[in-house]
Order: structure tokens, then C-alpha cells, then sequence
């Protein structure tokens, strides 16, 4: 029997506030254990949240980044459980009027055709603090970090509507692009600011029964997601085949075992409606408001690309990915640079380079003005690929000019006739075997007469007029 | 004077100049004074201070008042046994008490003490700092002799604040004149049901004094009455059991010694630190939250109607007149359901978030409750302040 996955996920992000979700305390859960806490994170008694605006702005953003139908009313619930990573008893979440419903990402399926996989709703939450299970001598403690406690999180559930380990990571890397377009979060599951918990299911191809499903946690990158949704299909589908019942429960990724294993099963309380953070409501002007302030969305600025640059699909959508490396690319055509030469620059240098050096493509030393000039000089024969590339390296850790680097360090291109002719007859003297090829008339000589005068120039040479005046002798010679 | 105050202020005091200058007031525990203990009458919360003044404590400070003490109190303010509230007015020895009112009592103790007992509006006082068990029901209730300087603290204390973002963006409307012909009563036929003979005698007699005077009186039926007590009993212990959730003995409060694991730490600290009887209210509040949630939202719905048609009956009427029956002192601890019986002629106040005031009931078997419209606080005092001329309650 041919087996078919049902996959829906639920993604919490962390937004990128300055202060937590209720009170005025820094988000940045990494400082010094409970240095970011006061009486309302702290739920001392007496303390009243205060919901803050930048928070709802951010998580407003985020939804519309992602075609979801922003709410005109919501409100949050106490989720009721009680554990010490909780300062109250409940967590603050939208458990029965979400901020928004609906809502879709695109993405390109195995076959490359296009695939909607819609979102159910999304809904703000706050998270909880960190517990650190430690020994003191012999006995076992437990230690509570509250700086994470009430830091802002949104969380987007998605529609069963994935069948593969494949449509749940495109998913992801699209999500991903889509709110760092929108700056709600870096949604980087490496860091922890996007968690993903998969649900999955299996049933016969073609039917279409929900199965009981299991949820898959503990994933810390888009990779992980796909290799244990991978391993939980293939254990699921064994256990359908062999007719072995599967029981609701929450399984943990383990990437050292490459398995998901069976965790105790959680105690899900009851989510009551919350009587002290009043509803929001959101008017349609402000909603219309926050339309405004959305960006080109990723998919539409690939498709600009496409059509205004001449770039394949893949080139656009590549370029288009990243908020900044999209800024990045724009920029440098602004400062005149060809599109081709932009992209071709940017994508196989630059940033390979930014990646060995653990670089950001926002905070590094080469600027879009200083690339731009530097490939100015390459589009005007000032310099050639090489030098250029040179200079690059250069530009990483010197605040001087391209112009310059290439002065100072003489990568200036040698296109001067005189020099260039003097040259080729030194290497055409050295080369008899070549020399004898091109009074043939054999053009394959050109290409290895260019290298070896390249080579005798120390690279500084113009490569293209030394191909056009070796074929000037070629035909010289065969006239 | 020991057995009425919890904590008496010792340091030395500079009143501000206001227009409270040299008025005496107490609290409760549960009401945050910067630097005093605020156990809220618990355990729980045992040798906990408060951080900050409560924004009622702020204004009152700037306003000259001198905020003398904390009188005993019930658990988490839950009731009136065990509360000492109204006993320093009685004596005369300030001018003027702050208790948290979650069903009445603040009323009752005002009762008890023969003083008036005020319960503000639901949504007119900040609740930053004040150490609540039921969020949307309760208000902190203003008890004095003289009803005109609860209306002077109400003043002072109501009103927006920049902590308390839970407050609507409201205010209170002015006072409206008070003319016995025009301005009109209602009594709600349910809330004189069950009354002895005795008490129905002499609300009848409070009844007559006004009709003499010259008042309309206009009688109103409102069938579903009896069920504000077990909507405020459903809801009230849901968002208890919420509210007391942060008592987990790892920040704050007693911490029970010995436990291994934080399971049997959270259990053992709870189980031995609060009382019997919230232990029951939160034990029932959880029981809605877990077991049958369905039937705590079936109250919350039916809590909309009887708000719905409460606004009705006041929309009717300028006021409403209620009898109160004077608590009993128990000498044994009461049960959760003797504890709501006590309350059943005021909460209804809390269930709608109307403002109610208690008259002086003197030696009487039973008081006078008057009940007035959302915001229309002020017009109430002063009808509690006419009605006083009047020889009312005596
Ligand atoms: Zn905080």
C-alpha cells in the first residue's frame, strides 16, 4: 500500500522587540541570568501587564507579511499549567481570539510548480522562562532564568496541507524570508527565534482520513525539521503497514540518533479568558496603516527582478531571499553598476567571501559604494577580474578607496599598446612551439599565448587586448 | 488597639498640604504601602513587603492624607472572617478604611462597624498594587462615617493611570441634584424575597420614610436574580484559582522545607500555606478550569445577560434600594457556601460592576443597599449623604 503524510506545523517566532510583551524590561533573554526582570514579568503581587504597542505592530506585520486577515478583535487567555518556567500559573496566549486568521506561503513543489500552503491563524503568546537543572555536590537543583520570561512570541499554525519533509522545509525557508522582510524576527532556528513543532500523521494514498497524529519537537535547524518529519513518515507508515495502532504523543528529534523518541506526555490545561489585558481592538484605518508599512514581499520583488534585470527564476529568487542582500544588489545598480555584473559579483564573491569570514552583509567594511566602485574600474578596464578580486580581499579589512588599493598596490591594468606588444613578442621568443602554431593559422594557440603573457604581466595585463592582438598576428601571418 | 491593626506605621510622617491634610486612613495587607508587609491576610505571602505604593496610595499620599495602618483582614480579602475592617472607624481612631470589596466586604464591614460602605464602579479605580483574587469583579471600597469624604477620596482616587492599562478610558460623571420628587427608586422584587419578618419590617418602614417625603418608588422584577450568586461563585473562583496560581513559593511567600522535586515543593507549600477555606475556592476554580470548562462558560455568558438586564433595571430608575442582611458573627470557620450566602444581597453589585453603597445600619437586623448606574458614583454618595439627612437607617 502506497502510504501519504499529512504534515501541519506550528511555528513560534520570537519578535525582535526592544522590551518583552507586558512590561518595559530589555528583550534579551542572553544577558546575565534575571537582569531583564521586574514585578510584572516577575507576576509579583500587585503588578499589571502592560501590553505594548511595539509588540502588536511588530506581530501585526508579521501576519500581513504572510496574506493572513488581521482580526479587528482579539484577546488573550491564561493557558493554564502549572510548572516553575511559568511565574504565574498560565501563559498569556490567544487561545480563542487569535490576532489573525487565514493566510498562505507559496512555494515551488518537487516538480517546480507552485503550491499553496495556507496558515489557520496566528496568534501572539508570551514565553516563559528558562529552567537550568544543575548539581550543587549531590544534590540536584533547579535553577530559573527569568529573562526570557514574557519576551514576545507569535505563533503560526499552519493547515495540514504538507505531504513531504520537502514542502515543510521550503515552507520554512520562505517563512523565514518573508518575516525578516517585514523585520518582525531573524527566525533563526539556530539561535532559538524560530521553534517548529511538526505535526504528522499517515494514511493510504488517496483516501483522505486524518489518522491520529504525533508531534515531533525539539528540531534546532530547517534541516533537522526535514530529517525527522523523513524518519517519522517512514516509522509511521511501518507501523500502519503492520497494523500497529499509533497513539497521540510528542516525540523528540534526537540529530545523534537521527530517530524521533517518545517524550512523557504533556498535561495541556485549560485556556481561560483573561480578565486583566483588555481586547484588542484593531480600527481598519490602522489596520490599512500597517498595509503601508509592509515591503515588497519577497515573491513580488523576484518577480521585479526577473522582469526589470532579465534574471532567470532562480537568479531572482535568490537575490530576493534576503532583505538586505536584496537592498545590497539594488544599490549597486543605482550606483551604475550592470545588472549581470551586479549579480554575478555579489552572489559567486562576495558573499561566499562574507560567509568564510562569518561576516554580515549589513555591518561589513565593503559598503554597496565601495563595491560599486571597484566594479566601476572592472567595467572600465581600469583593473581586470583577477585584480578585482584581489582588491576584494583587500576591501574587507582597509578603509581605503578601491581606487586607491589598486594604486597603491599597482593591480592597475596594463592597456597600453607599446607595453603590451613588447610583452608578446618576449613570450612569442619563449615559445617557438605556439609561435609556429599561429603562422599555421591554428587559433587554438591564442588561448595559451593569452595565459602565458597574463602570467609574464604578474596578471596586470588587459586580457582582452591581448587576444585581439595575437589574433591580429594570427591573421597577419596567414594573409 | 493590637487585635484590629496588622501593621501600624512607626516612622515619622510629614503630611503633604491637600486637601486630605491630617485625615487618617488605613488599609488592608492586600493594598501594596512601599515598605509595610502585604501578606494579603496570607501564608502564602507570609513576610512579603510591597515594592511600591499602590497608585490609591500615591494620590492619597499627595493629597495630605495620612495612611496610618493596615488592619487585619481575611484571606486574600475573601470574606469577612477574620477581618478586623471597620473596627478602627468604630472606635474612631481614623477617618477612613480601604478594603478590597470582592462580593460585599467592604459593605458588610462598613455594616458591622455602623458606617457607610462604598463600592466603587467597576473600571474607576487603578488596580496597580492592589494584591486581587478576582480581577473582574472586585474594587477597592472606601468605608467612613462621613459619606462626603468618601466621595473627596473617590475623587482623589479615581481616574486613569498610566500602570493600570485594564482601566477603560472613562470618568466619572458629576454628581446629579437630588430632588425627592423627580429623582426615582427601584426596588427589585427578588431582593425582599426571603426576608424575616422582622427585616421585611423594617426595610417597609425605610420604604415609607421616602414615600412620605414625596418619592416615586417603582417596584421591578428581575427573575433571574438568584443566579448573580452562582455566576459570581463560578467565575470568581476560576479567576482566584488563575490569580493565586503565582503563589508557587519560588519568588516570593513560604516555601514548605524537605521536598525533593518541584512538584512535591509546589504542593507541600500550597497545601500547608493557604487556608481551608480558599483552599476550597481555588480547589473549586480549578475544577471549572479542568473538569467542566463548558459550564464556566455557560457563566461567563449568562454573567452578560444579567449585566444586560441589571443596566436595564438602573436604565428604569435613578437608584436602586436593596436590603442587606446584617452578617452574623460565626464563631466557627464557614464553609465556601456560607461564606457566598453572607453576600447574597450585595454581590450582584460586583457581578455587574455597579457602583453600591451601604447605609449606617446602627443596631438594625438588616441595612440599606443603594445602587446606582455605571459611572454615577458621585450622584449616589450624594444620594447616600441626602437620604443621611433624612434620618435614614437609623
Ligand atoms: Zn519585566
Amino acid at each position: 500500500m502506497e502510504m501519504e503524510a499529512v504534515i501541519g506545523l506550528e511555528i513560534h517566532v520570537e519578535l525582535n522587540c526592544a522590551t518583552k510583551m507586558f512590561c518595559d524590561c530589555p528583550n534579551r533573554p542572553g544577558d546575565e541570568p534575571n537582569s531583564n526582570t521586574c514585578p510584572i514579568c516577575l507576576w509579583f503581587p500587585g503588578a499589571i501587564p502592560q501590553f505594548g504597542r511595539a509588540a502588536l505592530e511588530k506581530a501585526a506585520l508579521l501576519c500581513l507579511g504572510l496574506n493572513a486577515e488581521l482580526q479587528p478583535k482579539s484577546a488573550f487567555d491564561q493557558k493554564v499549567y502549572y510548572y516553575p518556567d511559568l511565574p504565574k500559573g498560565y501563559q498569556l496566549s490567544q487561545a480563542h481570539l487569535p490576532l489573525s486568521r487565514g493566510g498562505w506561503i507559496e512555494i515551488a513543489d518537487e516538480q517546480g510548480k507552485p503550491k499553496k500552503l495556507r496558515i489557520h491563524h496566528i496568534h501572539m503568546e508570551e514565553d516563559v522562562a528558562k529552567l537550568l537543572h544543575e548539581m550543587e555536590g549531590r544534590t540536584p537543583i533547579s535553577l530559573v532564568d527569568f529573562n526570557r520570561a514574557g519576551a514576545p512570541l507569535v505563533e503560526i499554525v499552519t493547515e495540514p496541507d504538507f505531504r513531504s519533509s520537502y514542502d515543510a522545509m521550503e515552507f520554512l525557508k520562505a517563512l523565514r524570508a518573508q518575516v525578516r522582510y517585514v523585520g518582525s524576527s531573524e527566525c533563526s532556528m539556530e539561535n532559538g527565534t524560530m521553534r517548529v513543532d511538526a505535526n504528522i500523521s499517515v494514511r493510504p494514498k488517496g483516501t483522505d482520513q486524518m489518522n491520529t497524529k504525533v508531534e515531533v519537537k525539539n528540531m534546532n535547524s530547517v534541516r533537522h525539521v526535514g530529517d525527522a518529519i523523513a524518519h517519522e513518515i517512514t516509522r509511521q507508515s511501518a507501523c500502519f503497514q503492520s497494523g500497529e495502532a499509533i497513539i497521540l504523543h510528542t516525540r523528540l528529534w534526537d540529530p545523534e540518533k537521527k530517530a524521533t523518541l517518545p517524550m512523557r506526555a504533556k498535561f495541556a490545561g485549560p485556556c481561560v479568558p483573561d480578565p486583566a489585558v483588555p481586547v484588542i481592538e484593531l480600527s481598519a484605518e490602522w489596520i490599512a496603516e500597517m498595509k503601508k508599512r509592509l515591503p515588497e514581499m519577497p515573491a513580488a520583488r523576484a518577480a521585479r527582478f526577473s522582469t526589470q534585470y532579465g534574471m532567470t527564476a532562480e537568479e531572482a529568487t535568490y537575490l530576493s531571499a534576503e532583505p538586505d542582500v536584496a537592498l545590497y544588489f539594488e544599490t549597486l545598480i543605482g550606483e551604475g553598476i550592470a545588472p549581470r555584473t551586479a549579480m554575478h559579483w555579489l552572489t559567486t564573491q562576495l558573499m561566499p567571501a562574507l560567509k568564510e569570514k562569518k561576516m554580515e552583509l549589513a555591518s561589513c567594511k565593503v559598503t554597496p559604494s565601495r563595491f560599486a566602485q571597484l566594479l566601476s574600474m572592472l567595467a572600465q578596464d581600469e583593473i581586470n577580474a583577477n585584480a578585482a578580486r584581489e582588491v576584494l580581499t583587500h576591501l574587507f579589512d582597509s578603509d581605503e578607496t578601491p581606487d586607491r588599493i589598486v594604486a597603491a598596490r599597482g593591480f592597475k591594468q596594463v592597456s597600453d599598446p607599446g607595453a603590451l606588444c613588447s610583452l608578446i613578442d618576449k613570450v612569442l621568443a619563449e615559445q617557438p612551439a605556439a609561435l609556429n602554431d599561429l603562422k599555421n593559422g591554428q587559433a587554438k594557440a591564442i588561448g595559451f599565448l593569452v595565459g602565458k603573457v597574463m602570467q609574464a604581466s604578474g596578471g596586470k595585463a588587459n586580457p582582452k587586448m591581448i587576444k585581439e592582438m595575437l589574433a591580429g598576428k594570427l591573421d597577419s601571418y596567414n594573409q | 488597639m493590637e487585635d484590629i491593626f496588622s501593621y501600624r506605621r512607626e516612622e515619622s510622617f510629614n503630611a503633604k498640604e491637600g486637601l486630605l491634610k491630617d485625615w487618617k486612613i488605613t488599609v488592608q495587607p492586600n493594598i501594596s504601602v512601599a515598605g509595610w508587609p502585604a501578606d494579603a491576610g496570607s501564608k502564602a505571602l507570609a513576610d512579603f513587603t510591597a515594592l511600591e505604593d499602590a497608585t490609591i496610595i500615591d494620590r492619597l499620599k499627595n493629597a495630605g492624607a495620612d495612611i496610618c495602618g493596615a488592619t487585619k483582614m481575611s484571606e486574600f480579602g475573601f470574606g469577612i472572617k477574620g477581618s478586623k475592617a471597620g473596627e478602627a472607624l468604630r472606635k474612631k481612631e481614623v477617618n477612613a478604611e480601604l478594603v478590597l470589596d470582592l462580593m460585599g466586604e467592604a459593605r458588610l464591614a462598613a455594616m458591622r462597624a455602623n458606617v457607610f460602605g462604598f463600592k466603587p464602579g467597576y473600571g474607576i479605580i487603578s488596580r496597580f498594587g492592589l494584591i486581587g483574587l478576582i480581577p473582574s469583579m472586585e474594587a477597592c471600597g472606601i468605608l467612613s462615617s462621613e459619606v462626603s469624604l468618601i466621595g473627596e477620596i473617590l475623587k482623589i482616587i479615581a481616574g486613569a493611570d498610566g500602570k493600570d492599562f485594564c482601566l477603560p478610558d472613562e470618568s466619572l460623571l458629576p454628581a446629579v441634584e437630588i430632588i425627592p420628587g423627580k429623582t426615582k427608586v427601584g426596588v427589585i422584587r427578588e431582593a425582599v424575597q426571603g426576608l424575616s419578618e422582622k427585616e421585611n419590617e423594617f426595610f417597609t418602614s425605610q420604604l415609607g420614610k421616602i414615600k412620605e417625603a414625596g418619592w416615586k418608588i417603582k417596584e421591578l422584577t428581575f427573575s433571574e436574580y438568584d443566579l448573580c450568586q452562582s455566576v459570581h461563585n463560578i467565575i470568581g473562583a476560576v479567576e482566584a484559582s488563575s490569580c493565586a496560581g503565582r503563589y508557587d513559593s519560588v519568588r516570593y511567600g513560604k516555601r514548605a522545607p524537605g521536598t525533593k522535586n518541584w512538584n512535591e515543593m509546589y504542593l507541600q507549600s500550597r497545601g500547608a500555606f493557604f487556608g481551608l477555606l480558599i483552599k476550597s475556592y481555588l480547589f473549586q476554580g480549578a475544577y471549572f478550569q479542568f473538569e467542566k470548562y463548558s459550564d464556566y462558560e455557560s457563566a461567563c455568558r449568562i454573567r452578560k445577560h444579567l449585566v444586560r438586564e441589571i443596566e436595564k433595571l438602573t436604565a428604569q430608575t435613578d437608584f436602586l434600594i436593596t436590603p442587606v442582611r446584617m452578617p452574623k458573627n460565626a464563631s466557627t470557620p464557614l464553609s465556601l457556601t456560607e461564606t457566598y450566602d453572607q453576600f447574597a444581597a450585595t454581590l450582584f453589585a460586583n457581578v455587574a460592576g455597579l457602583p453600591a453603597l451601604c447605609m449606617p445600619a446602627g443596631e438594625n437586623v438588616c441595612g440599606i443597599q443603594i445602587c446606582g448606574a455605571r459611572l454615577c458614583d458621585l450622584s449616589l454618595l450624594s444620594l447616600g449623604e441626602y437620604l443621611c439627612n433624612q434620618g435614614w437607617g437609623k
